[in-house]
């Protein structure tokens, strides 16, 4: 097997007195959907921080196409081939939504201009709202519309991993179901991507691999397709009480019409 | 009052070019500087000594003076900001006081409190108003306005001008594109520096003599323009320090009768407490204000009660 | 004897603290110093002695900038509010004591001139500080810095203040009837009033004056959940450092002789605040030490290196200052301390962790607070109805409502953004909801400030700690019993009167929480020093010091190891089952909650969605879905 796209190797990580991870682990192969799960507190954004470079790793390591990125400043890892749709969509809320693409393009302009005026199209392609509103400061815009702009903010740059922290936190159910269309069809594309959600339900929908963190480390990784509602309960750390529940959620993944079970074949050809 | 104005224009015109620096600084990195007059001054004393004392033209002096500015801000951002990172900014502001007395204190052991002279790039100059009004007066009015909306359409239409302005909004997002965010701090700071060089050489000649300090007593007012032009906007800093000096200019034309020659920035004061106490009342006046447009419309309350 | 550990398992034996880690202070009476130096000064000085008038004069300056010094430390050291001004509260002071010993009509006595003159110094501060109730950081920098140019350039120029470009002329003091001419003997009178400023800030750091100034600067919400009325103490704190700085301006005018408006120069305000950063943000003798070093520092290294060093003094002091902001933020004093703690560490080693199961001592409800009021049957401790709070676009809390009876734990769950938080501090007051009513105990309290609340019987603990991370744990004790010890101003400044007993009490209680948390060895480090979870029981054990009626605990659990949880399970449970506490309870800990909680509210999106008991609510479809999410229809797409 080739190395994997991203590998993290034991990372410990805290604020002051407070060491939040505690030995983190796990891979992601390239051109597959990584799902990071957990209850609040459990080190999930924490470890999204890590791999994107605003949070220092104590100790272990984060590598990238097998290279060591642990001590690269974000822009530098950003500028390697990893985006970030950030938690809360941080979208630039004065700039217009061209402006806002246009700063996601940094490392790209600088490396080649000539192939921004491509990608942008590409974009506005795949994001026919975003063209229509190319003029209008994002800060003005719907959760779902600010969704999407962060999406395309992070697709524009043409990287090869995407990191994407809680995306449907705050946004009303029918602009999660806006986002889920996007990613779901950022899923097609076959770019890999790393994703933490604190909707479960919403998670697991996307994603190939779950890894399940419960007080900053990683108690379980699997398949989706392996998954029961037993395994997701206890992991997860909610107890049995809510089995019953995380049983609930796996079939509502289970109601989505994508075909899954970590073939990526079936998605790329679907 | 044709009088008041152009008075007020003239020193409106320096107050908005110091408080540009202000807004230049605070808008990269979300600091307020203390040391911009200083560092005005600081450039000055080089422009004296090669303009004046070796007879150097005064665009060289004026460009060695700029670049020496550039250089003082850039430094200060490497040696000092760039290791206050995560500090909050008042502590970077009170980082920049020190800055200022430092400048301060060495013009004063190089050059003593004599003051000294910089003959302006221009002479002559023409009457508007009953008011003599030399060329770098006007100048300095037109490279405020200028620089305030030139340096806004930089802004926007470079890509390191667009991550100056990401930056101000929210700058881990910034890093997350891929923007270097110490260059852009280390760029502001210089750019800041260079402001204040600009506003300090264009309002020499209207004074003739300066002394260490000199700059920072004018700085204060444009700090206060830069405020009540809102602090965030290149425009509103022209605007507030046009204000400003057209404020300062009638307060001293009709109050001039109490012979205080002080009184004036009393008026900024008020001035400015009005802006800032009014921006943060904003919600409580607005409300009032649209409790009193819904008139006797009754308020619905909704029915109290747990909903389970 | 009230306090007793209650808790049924053996408590972790408590050792004495072997090591003495609070350093005793020398208890020399300032009244002693005074005298000494009554006597020796004048003897030194004259002609024939050898305290020159030069440098009598000298030292009478540093004694002023050390008052202005310790006047800048409680503004900016004690209640973290920010003074590039100061120096127009001394001249405020300068020119008082200037106007009414000189002016004819009036001619007072130079002592009440200098009582003026603090009153004049408090008057304006307390203007300024005004302002300083709405603005904060780098706006309030900004007022002040306008603020002394103001007075430098427009008020002390005016003819009847700063008497015009001749300045004003202060009459030589008389003591009784004999003048105080030399410059030696002004040195004394500079000395008596330093002794009197410090010995004022001295009470005021070891009252809840001080403590509650602490507080202010650490956080604003944290302080009025203490009972603390932040707008009138940020406004105290004003007025009692305009005041100490008014007393050393009228030394200041009375050792020149003459001042006028340009003496009082912004940037003197400017190297005020370089004086405070240099000794330590916080430290008295730290401040006063930077005072004299700055001003005598000139003839120092004049005398030292030769008049080629005129000037160096400023560019030395300036380069300290960014130095010392961005590589020691303690300051002079900050460094000793830490280089002390360093070599305390090397010495012994970490300490041994306290336990983190505590046992919860019961304490009766401290003697200077309103007794918690009876309650008639079925009168709840706290009913909240119909709360509404909108942020901008956000329905954060949506006509939610919850109950909670006497002596049970209510839990509060819901996903992240539920409005869990937002309700809390509607409850508390930390912000006033759109609509709705709360009533406390019986009381409507829905139109009271937080701390009024806290006064009826009401705590609460923060989802990030509320304690003031760069106090000791004996302090932050001592913070939370503010209303505890409802002494007044005056008592605090002159330690005398009722707040001696207080205090007593105060610490005594306080003493007794240390003991039965297990906190013993941590009385004296600083509460950011300890880990979260030790943060978290000095929380719950600040919230318990008053034995309030009503606990509000928001995400005890945040940040704990399972085990520590498990611990935590149990204090919830003594805090119902033996201390007789009512305890409501957000928690994101699943288990935890129904392990402890007698009943159960859910919130998703701003709305209670299912209360009752707990086991049974948490397997309603409603909460399943509000908890785990629900995956989007997509029947609901394609429409």
């Amino acid at each position: 097997m080739s190395t994997p796209l991203l590998e993290v190797r034991d990372v410990t990580a805290g604020f002051g007195a407070t060491t939040v991870l505690h030995g983190v682990s796990f891979d992601v192969p390239e051109g597959s959907i990584a799902g990071i799960f957990g209850l609040n507190g459990a080190g999930k954004s924490v470890t999204m921080k890590v791999l994107g470079g605003s949070v220092p790793a104590r100790s272990g390591s984060v590598l990238f196409r097998g290279e060591d990125v642990t001590s690269l400043s974000p822009e530098k890892r950003v500028g390697l081939g990893m985006g970030h749709v950030p938690q809360g969509r941080q979208v630039f809320p004065q700039l217009t939504v061209e402006e806002n693409l246009r700063l996601g393009a940094y490392t790209l302009r600088r490396k080649d201009k000539k192939r921004y005026g491509p990608a942008l199209d590409g974009v506005f392609d795949r994001f026919p709202i975003l063209a229509e509103r190319r003029k209008q400061a994002a800060g003005t815009m719907s959760g779902g519309q600010q969704a999407s702009l962060a999406v395309a903010r992070a697709l524009v740059n043409e990287p090869s991993l995407i990191l994407v922290d809680e995306p449907s936190a705050g946004l009303s159910p029918v602009a999660t179901l806006e986002l889920d269309a996007v990613l779901q069809s950022v899923a097609q594309t076959g770019v890999t991507m790393v994703l933490v959600e604190q909707n479960i339900a919403f998670g697991l929908s996307l994603v190939d691999t779950a890894h399940l963190m419960q007080t900053g480390v990683v108690v379980h990784s699997s398949p989706v397709a392996d998954l029961d509602s037993d395994t997701l309960a206890t992991h997860l750390g909610i107890g049995k009480v809510l089995q019953a529940a995380t049983g609930r959620a796996l079939s509502a993944r289970q109601d989505v019409p994508t075909p899954r079970g970590g073939s990526r074949a079936g998605r790329r050809a679907s | 009052m044709g009088q008041v104005l152009v008075l007020g224009l003239i020193s409106g015109g320096i107050y908005a070019l110091f408080a540009l620096g202000v807004v230049m600084v605070y808008r990269g990195t979300g600091v307020l500087t203390f040391a911009q007059g200083e560092i005005g001054t600081a450039a000055l004393f080089l422009a004296a000594f090669l303009v004046t004392d070796k007879g150097l033209p005064w665009f060289v002096g004026a460009a060695a003076a700029l670049a020496f500015a550039v250089v003082i801000g850039c430094l200060f951002e490497f040696v000092v900001v760039r290791r206050m990172v995560g500090s909050d900014p008042v502590s970077v502001a009170v980082a920049t006081v020190g800055l200022g007395l430092f400048l301060l204190a060495i013009e004063f052991r190089i050059f003593g409190d004599s003051p000294k002279a910089l003959e302006g790039p221009f002479s002559g100059g023409v009457t508007i108003a009953g008011v003599f009004v030399t060329p770098t007066q006007i100048a300095a009015l037109v490279v405020a306005l200028a620089l305030g909306f030139g340096l806004q359409a930089v802004l926007r239409r470079t890509d390191f001008g667009l991550g100056i302005l990401a930056a101000a909004q929210d700058p881990a997002a910034t890093r997350l594109v891929g923007v270097p965010l110490s260059k852009i701090t280390l760029t502001v700071w210089g750019a800041g520096a260079a402001l204040s060089a600009v506003a300090a050489l264009l309002v020499e000649p209207t004074v003739g003599v300066f002394q260490p300090g000199y700059a920072s007593e004018l700085f204060v007012v444009g700090l206060a323009a830069a405020v009540i032009g809102g602090l965030t906007s290149l425009p509103g800093a022209v605007y507030g320090g046009i204000l400003v000096g057209v404020a300062e200019s009638a307060a001293t034309r009709y109050l001039g009768d109490y012979n205080i020659s002080g009184l004036r920035y009393l008026v900024v004061l008020v001035i400015l407490l009005i802006a800032l106490l009014g921006r943060q009342f904003w919600p409580q006046i607005s409300a009032l204000l649209r409790a009193a447009d819904a008139g006797s419309k009754p308020t619905t309350t909704t029915p109290a009660g747990a909903s389970a | 004897m009230t306090a007793t550990t209650l808790a049924p398992r053996p408590v972790q034996t408590e050792q004495p603290d072997e090591v003495p880690t609070r350093r005793r202070r020398l208890p020399v009476p300032g009244v002693l110093i005074a005298l000494v130096l009554a006597v020796v000064l004048p003897l030194l000085g004259g002609s024939t002695g050898a305290l020159s008038d030069k440098n009598a004069l000298l030292l009478s300056i540093a004694c002023t900038y050390a008052m202005a010094g310790i006047s800048l430390n409680v503004l900016m050291g004690y209640a973290g509010q920010i003074s590039l001004g100061q120096f127009a509260f001394v001249g405020a002071g300068a020119f008082t004591v200037g106007i009414v010993t000189s002016v004819d009509q009036l001619r007072l006595p130079w002592i009440v001139g200098v009582v003026l003159a603090a009153a004049a110094g408090a008057l304006l501060a307390f203007l300024v500080g005004l302002p300083a109730l709405r603005l904060r950081g780098l706006y309030l920098a900004v007022v002040t810095v306008s603020v002394a140019y103001a007075a430098w350039q427009s008020l002390f120029r005016i003819e009847v203040i700063g008497g015009g470009s001749a300045g004003k002329v202060i009459p030589k003091p008389y003591i009784g009837n004999s003048a105080i001419t030399s410059d030696s003997g002004i040195l004394v009178l500079a000395f008596l009033a330093l002794i009197l400023v410090w010995q004022v800030d001295v009470n005021l750091t070891r009252s809840r004056l001080g403590r509650a100034f602490q507080a202010v600067k650490a956080d604003e919400a944290v302080a009025a959940s203490f009972g603390i009325d932040v707008a009138r103490y940020k406004l105290l704190a004003f007025s009692i450092s305009g005041a100490m700085a008014g007393i050393g301006g009228a030394i200041y005018a009375t050792a020149l002789g003459t001042v006028t408006g340009g003496a009082f120069d912004y940037a003197r305000s400017l190297l005020l605040v370089v004086i405070v950063i240099i000794g330590g943000l916080g430290s008295r003798w730290g401040v006063v030490t930077a005072s004299f070093f700055a001003v005598l520092l000139p003839d120092i290294l004049i005398a030292l290196f030769g008049t080629g060093f005129r000037g160096i003094d400023l560019i030395l002091n300036a380069g300290l200052l960014m130095y010392t902001i961005a590589r020691h933020p303690g300051g002079f004093a900050g460094a000793i301390e830490e280089s002390r703690e360093k070599r305390a560490r090397r010495k012994g080693g970490e300490p041994p962790l306290p336990p983190t199961r505590p046992s919860l001592p019961a304490l009766t409800r401290p003697r200077g607070m309103p007794p918690v009021p009876q309650l008639r049957s079925g009168v709840p401790v706290l009913q909240a109805s119909g709360v509404s709070v909108r942020f901008g676009g956000l329905q954060a809390v949506d006509n939610a409502g919850l109950r909670v009876d006497r002596g049970t734990i209510v839990g509060l769950m819901g996903p992240n953004g539920a409005g869990k938080t937002t309700l809390f501090n509607a409850i508390t007051g930390a912000l006033s909801p759109d609509s709705g009513r709360i009533e406390l105990l019986g009381v409507d309290v829905s139109a009271l400030p937080t701390h009024r609340r806290t006064a009826l019987g009401m705590s609460r603990t923060f989802q990030l700690i509320g304690l003031a991370k760069g106090q000791s744990v004996y302090e932050n004790l001592l913070i939370a019993q503010h209303l505890a010890a409802p002494y007044g101003v005056a008592s605090a400044l002159t330690g005398l009167g009722p707040s001696r007993s207080y205090e007593r009490d105060v610490r005594r209680r306080a003493d007794e929480v240390l003991a039965g948390l297990g906190f013993g060895r941590y009385r004296d480090t600083m509460v950011g020093r300890l880990s979260h979870g030790q943060q978290r029981i000095v929380e719950i054990g600040c919230a318990l010091v008053t034995s309030p009626e009503l606990v509000m605990l928001d995400e005890p659990s945040a940040g704990m190891s399972p085990a520590a949880a498990e611990d935590l399970a149990a204090t919830l449970r003594d805090m119902r089952d033996v201390l007789g506490r009512t305890v409501l309870l957000i928690e994101h800990n699943v288990p935890l909650v129904l392990d402890v909680s007698d009943e159960l509210y859910v919130m998703d999106a701003g709305r209670v969605i299912a209360n009752g008991e707990p086991v049974e609510v948490v397997t309603r479809p409603e909460v399943v879905t509000a908890y785990l999410g629900a995956a989007p229809s997509h029947e609901g797409a394609s429409a």
